[in-house]
């Protein structure tokens, strides 16, 4: 660990970090959903139901803010993601365990597996040339899977977005308000969603999709 | 007397389940398939409510959303209450409790009805402005008295048990109203693959249908409504909403449906079930397909139970197998209205007359009531009815062709039902919702939706075409309209066909003459809710008003919650005539949402309770609830306050953690602190130009303070700002502040200078910060990091990367208390970690968590302001004592330069920010104080400024005090005195803001 523990100084343009501790240190990690003990539910909750919830927790989330026409850009994120960035408003695309988020004209959001976190951080600072920078907020959010028949009637009662398939496609990403907070919300089948909320709003959010859920039936799945 | 007006055959009602029910305390039968309004009349009651004003006996006068009488109170319990329902759209069920809300003490024997009976000169229109707004003081008394009477109703005492919540929807057409109309529009859409929401405030589809008699290709109506509606309901993208009531209609085609998932059923919604929900529906276009309410005429004694309007008669009849009384006088002025006295004369029931106010009627209709051998009374009508808790005779004239006076002899006629149909008036008031202006049609005798402001189209009755055939064709069309405008393809619909019958010409008559003039004549009413005479809408004319805006505001008509559906258009009549103007000159009627009164519970949906509002929660919030903190709301995050000890008041719990924070060390979680990670080339010159002070020189791995001021120079927001690469810094904000200056550095970057290359990013979540201060913090750190601590490697307002109980971590060292200090920041999955190993390690050093309350008295024990406590927008980093945080020299100009150096911003004598030290060093001042110079100045005295912080210490053994003074900077040790409501005036001295360590040794050590 003696290379981690260095002033700042040394690194150049911008201070990137390795912020997992250590293999085998022991360290508890505690996701945003960490104390509604999903296990518990998963186990002793109800089986069946209409809507299945499953937190995809402790994922590295690193947000990339570059220019979509400058190609060197483009084409460094395909060097180290073996992906490209989707350049179409509102997509996302998925490879493996590595998917990519539109946010906005110049932002995504990239969702590794949490130990490769650093890795690929350290790898973009390798490769992107020009003016960019890459956020780890790894920390700050958190994954909802939410699926099963019930998941669009449930959604329709969080957000005023269009979810019919002509309108949300799988593939689709936006950003909106979800109940009196927000969520990146995108739709990886027909059936089934992926929830991208905030650390700070994710006991709120719970239990709103605890409640707005109770008439079809939720299933806790780990 | 079960039922005495139930018919034994027919109705769309199943005689095979009765149902019990309340009403007044009293409980009657009625079947599955009644509304409450239907069982009541099966039942033979006629009083169902006492009127607003008058205290006037009122029976059930309409069969749907119209109905201005029958507003009932519902609940079997007091958590079930629910105030302003409509028996004629309430569905019966088993065990449904109801109540009459007006007539004190009850309905039958009301003590108010005096003021009915000595009548209109009692209380003309204007009676509340003119009697009770003088004096005002005594308001109080006579709403509360006026309240009771007026009976409106009353909401439950408890917490109402049923969940109601909302949803949105979107849908390429929305079709409003399930009548043929709307049914033949739907199929037209649907079949087309639209996405299409049909929407009707019935339990079921058909509308006008349910209750007609009419054959469609030779089979009852209501066949193809079930093969219609079989249809729709087999389709993918068609959502049926029966028992919604599409209730307003908003900007860029967003509508509001109140749908009634379960009022039908139970007092309570049954286990798991949603009560009601608002449907939020995005529409690409509407159809709208209301159909129209039928008008009642205006003549004398037209409110005694008994007087119903013509179409009501029919639906009773014919949907619910209840003919509401023995003897029917009908009166009308078209052909339509003759329909009530032949399903009467059907029902086996009297048909006394029918009395027309046409010369000579010749239409089917007409024709068949003279087959059938009514008494078909032409070119007269009914002036007065006698009775009063039920009708029991009219008096019938002869009258002009005009209809404006009587010209014959008055026979006197039995009858205990008065059917009135003066025509129809089309249901405009979505249309109208959206800022379109009605049309008066001379044809339809009746305001028509004007030039549309939307994505609308209308079909059938509210266009004034009522016939079948047209509702249907109309609906179709509109169907079409709205696949073209959406570019669909379309596919044919053929459709049934109805007996086209002759109807003639109806007469243009609103009000009925007497042989008296209106305002001697008995009661002609025109609005039965707020009891509005055609007397008194004549007196508002004569006394001057003449727009009918005015004349509904002056006499209330059109002012309850049934808005005036069966009124409106006659009064507008009545003050026509009185005024010598046309309808359409005397203005139009316009509604506003709502259609129907929606519940309070369906606004709500499920932001109430827990869920009111978000609350914010840290990583380490469950330790903080385990260990008994006390709870403050920052925004929306719930911080620690202080975390008192079993027994401990709220000031011995600071005193406690402010000795045990400057003795030893105590820490704080300070996690809602907003960070904003700022990475790009130009990152420095941007803080530059965003901060007061200068930023160019600070080396990576120093931290600096800085004020953000808005252009006005004021300070809005402050934090420390640390260099952690050549292009990468890492921004603090106040906790309440971070969406506002993240939105703030964006602005200014999108709009200012989108030149320089900088991004911004929140990372507030991502860190959980715990910051521990005290002269033992560092004893305490070094237990969890090899790091080398010593002040030579790691000094004040140096930020570090280490590993901290395993984690790594950024430490930050600055202090917000003036002690030694460190933010440990690490990613917030593991903030409870480090949390709980630094209380681990920091029994031997009696760590101690402290609260936002405690962190307030530990930095104003050092002067430091707190922005939005100490600043109010109105405070300028000079007044704040602050010069040393601006920098004029910078190259680029920075926000807020300009407006420090305003006049106002330069002149003596600003309130600027000292130190108050009590005379007496007990005494806390209250904060918000307003200060004087001489304590013995008259009121008003002249307030030289206030308290913006105030405390107790314990380190000092005195309170402490941040607070304006005009001058005060150039005041020191001068008196100040702080009058207090009670009557105490606290003398301070003002002196610097720093009341403790004033060199700031303890930080740096």
């Amino acid at each position: 660990m003696s290379d981690l523990e260095s002033n700042v100084e040394v690194v150049a343009k911008a201070a990137v970090m390795n912020q997992l501790p250590a293999d085998g240190s022991g360290v508890r990690a505690e996701s945003p959903l960490f104390h509604a003990e999903l296990e518990v539910l998963a186990k002793q909750g109800p089986q069946q139901g209409g809507v299945h919830l499953r937190e995809n927790k402790l994922q590295g989330h690193l947000t990339l803010r570059c220019n979509q026409n400058n190609p060197d850009q483009l084409a460094a994120v395909e060097t180290v993601l073996g992906l490209a960035l989707p350049i179409q408003p509102l997509t996302a695309v998925v490879k493996g365990d590595i998917s990519i988020r539109w946010m906005s004209p110049d932002e995504w959001l990239i969702v590794v597996p949490g130990e490769q976190t650093f890795d690929i951080e350290s790898c973009f600072r390798d490769v992107m040339t020009g003016h960019y920078s890459l956020v780890n907020g790894s920390g700050g959010q958190t994954i909802i899977e939410l699926w099963g028949p019930d998941v669009v009637s449930l959604l329709k009662k969080c957000t005023p977005i269009d979810f019919h398939p002509t309108q949300f496609p799988v593939g689709k990403v936006v950003s909106s308000i979800f109940a009196k907070s927000g969520a990146v919300i995108s739709r990886t089948g027909e059936d089934r969603f992926e929830l991208v909320i905030r650390r700070s709003f994710a006991d709120y959010l719970w239990l709103w999709l605890q409640d707005a859920s109770r008439e079809y039936g939720l299933v806790i799945e780990v | 007397m079960s039922q005495k007006n139930r018919l034994g055959t027919g109705g769309r009602i199943d005689r095979t389940t009765p149902l019990k029910f309340q009403y007044n305390g009293k409980t009657y039968t009625g079947f599955q398939g009644d509304t409450l309004a239907s069982a009541i009349l099966a039942n033979g009651i006629d009083v169902v409510g006492r009127s607003f004003k008058y205290s006037r006996p009122r029976g059930v006068v309409a069969a749907g959303a119209e109905e201005p009488n029958a507003v009932l109170q519902l609940g079997a319990t007091e958590e079930t209450q629910v105030p302003n329902v409509r028996a004629t759209q309430q569905e019966l069920f088993d065990g449904l409790t109801s109540q009459a809300v007006n007539g004190w003490p009850n309905v039958d024997n009301d003590m108010m009805s005096w003021v009915g009976k000595l009548g209109g000169k009692m209380m003309p229109p204007g009676f509340y402005y003119k009697t009770f707004m003088y004096p005002k003081s005594l308001w109080d008394t006579y709403e509360s008295m006026i309240r009771k009477a007026a009976g409106l109703g009353r909401s439950p005492l408890e917490n109402d048990p049923d969940t109601y919540d909302k949803v949105n929807q979107h849908c390429d057409v929305l079709v409003v109203g399930a009548g043929p109309a709307g049914l033949a529009a739907a199929l037209t859409a649907a079949r087309s693959g639209a996405r299409v929401i049909l929407a009707d405030e019935q339990s079921e589809f058909g509308g006008s249908l349910l209750s007609s008699k009419e054959l469609l290709d030779g089979k009852p109506a209501t066949s193809w409504v079930k093969s219609a509606v079989d249809e729709l309901a087999g389709c993918a993208d068609v959502l049926l909403l029966p028992r919604a009531t599409v209730n307003g209609y908003h900007d860029h085609n967003f509508l509001t449906i109140h749908e009634r998932l379960t009022d039908h059923l139970a007092d309570k919604a049954p286990v798991g079930m949603v009560r009601q929900r608002l449907h939020r529906v995005r529409a690409k276009w509407v159809v709208l397909a209301t159909g129209a309410h039928e008008r009642p005429l205006v003549f004398s004694n037209n409110d005694v139970p008994g007087c119903m309007i013509a179409s009501a008669v029919s639906t009773y009849i014919n949907r619910y197998g209840v003919v509401p009384g023995s003897e029917l006088v009908l009166m009308t002025t078209n052909d339509y209205g003759y329909q009530a006295a032949l399903d009467w004369h059907d029902a086996q029931r009297k048909v006394v007359a029918i009395v027309d106010t046409r010369q000579n009627p010749q239409g089917a209709r007409v024709e068949q009531a003279r087959k059938r051998g009514l008494n078909v009374i032409t070119g007269s009508a009914v002036i007065e009815v006698q009775g009063s808790k039920r009708v029991s005779g009219v008096s019938v004239a002869t009258i002009d062709a005009a209809g404006n006076k009587v010209t014959g002899a008055v026979n006197r006629l039995n009858a205990d039902t008065v059917a009135s149909s003066g025509g129809w008036s089309p249901v405009i008031h979505l249309s109208s919702h959206t800022g379109s202006r009605p049309v008066w049609d001379d044809k339809v005798v009746g305001f028509v939706p004007g030039p549309t402001v939307q994505k609308q189209l209308t079909a059938g009755g509210i266009n004034g075409k009522y016939s079948i055939n047209e509702a249907l064709s109309e609906g179709v069309l509109a169907g079409l309209n709205a696949l073209a405008k959406l570019d669909l393809p379309a596919t044919e619909v053929v459709l049934p066909s109805a007996a086209d019958m002759v109807e003639e010409a109806s007469m243009t008559l609103f009000q009925i003459p007497h042989l008296l003039p209106t305002s001697k004549a008995p009661k002609q009413f025109v609005d039965y809710q707020t009891d509005v005479t055609a007397a008194g809408i004549e007196v508002a004319c004569r006394e001057g008003f003449e727009s009918i805006e005015h004349v509904k505001r002056y006499t209330a008509m059109g002012f309850g919650t049934d808005q005036g559906k069966l009124g409106n258009i006659n009064g507008m009549a009545v003050a026509a005539k009185a005024l010598n103007k046309t309808i359409p000159e005397t203005g139009t009627t316009i509604f506003r949402p709502n259609y129907t009164p929606v519940t309070f519970g369906a606004m709500v949906g499920r932001d109430c309770g827990e869920l009111f509002d978000p609350k914010r929660y840290t990583a380490m919030h469950k330790w903080h609830v385990e260990h008994g903190a006390k709870f403050e709301d920052v925004g929306q995050w719930k911080r620690g306050w202080y975390y008192p000890k079993p027994g401990e008041s709220m000031q011995e719990c600071l005193d406690r953690e402010c000795k045990a924070t400057r003795d030893s060390v105590g820490i704080l979680d300070a996690s809602t602190l907003g960070k904003i990670d700022i990475q790009g080339a130009d990152a420095r010159e941007f803080l530059g130009r965003i901060y007061t002070n200068a930023w160019a020189k600070l080396a990576v791995g120093k931290c600096r303070y800085g004020l953000m001021c808005g252009e006005d120079g004021m300070v809005f927001d402050d934090g420390v700002t640390s260099c952690l690469g050549d292009n990468h810094f890492l921004m603090t904000t106040t906790t309440g502040g971070a969406p506002r200056v993240l939105e703030w550095l964006e602005l200014w970057h999108q709009t200012e200078w989108p030149e320089l290359d900088v991004y911004f990013n929140t990372v507030t979540d991502h860190w959980s910060t715990l910051t521990i201060s005290g002269p033992n913090s560092r004893k305490l750190l070094s237990e969890l990091t090899d790091f080398d601590l010593s002040n030579e490697n790691f000094s004040f307002m140096d930020v570090h990367q280490c590993t901290v109980a395993g984690v790594p971590a950024r430490v930050f060292r600055i202090s917000f208390t003036g002690e030694l200090s460190y933010e440990i920041n690490v990613q917030a999955n593991y903030g409870m970690h480090v949390w709980e190993k630094l209380f681990e390690h920091g029994k031997q050093f009696n760590l101690t968590p402290y609260g936002t309350e405690t962190m307030h008295v530990l930095r104003a024990e050092k002067g430091f302001i707190i922005a939005g406590q100490d600043t109010d927008g109105s405070v300028h980093p000079h007044d704040l004592g602050m010069s040393w945080c601006v920098s004029d020299q910078k190259p680029f100009s920075y926000v807020g330069k300009r407006g420090m150096a305003r006049q106002d911003c330069m002149r003596e004598n600003r309130k600027q920010l000292v130190g108050l030290k009590t005379k007496e060093p007990k005494v806390v001042i209250p904060e918000g104080s307003q200060a004087v110079f001489d304590p013995n100045e008259p009121i008003p005295m002249t307030m030289v400024g206030h308290i913006t912080s105030s405390y107790y210490s314990a380190n000092l053994g005195h309170s402490i005090a941040m607070g304006v003074i005009k001058g005060g900077l150039s005041r020191m040790g001068e008196t100040v005195y702080y009058p207090q409501a009670d009557g105490r005036v606290i003398e301070a001295e003002i002196c610097s803001l720093v009341f403790l360590d004033p060199k700031g040794e303890r930080q740096n050590v």
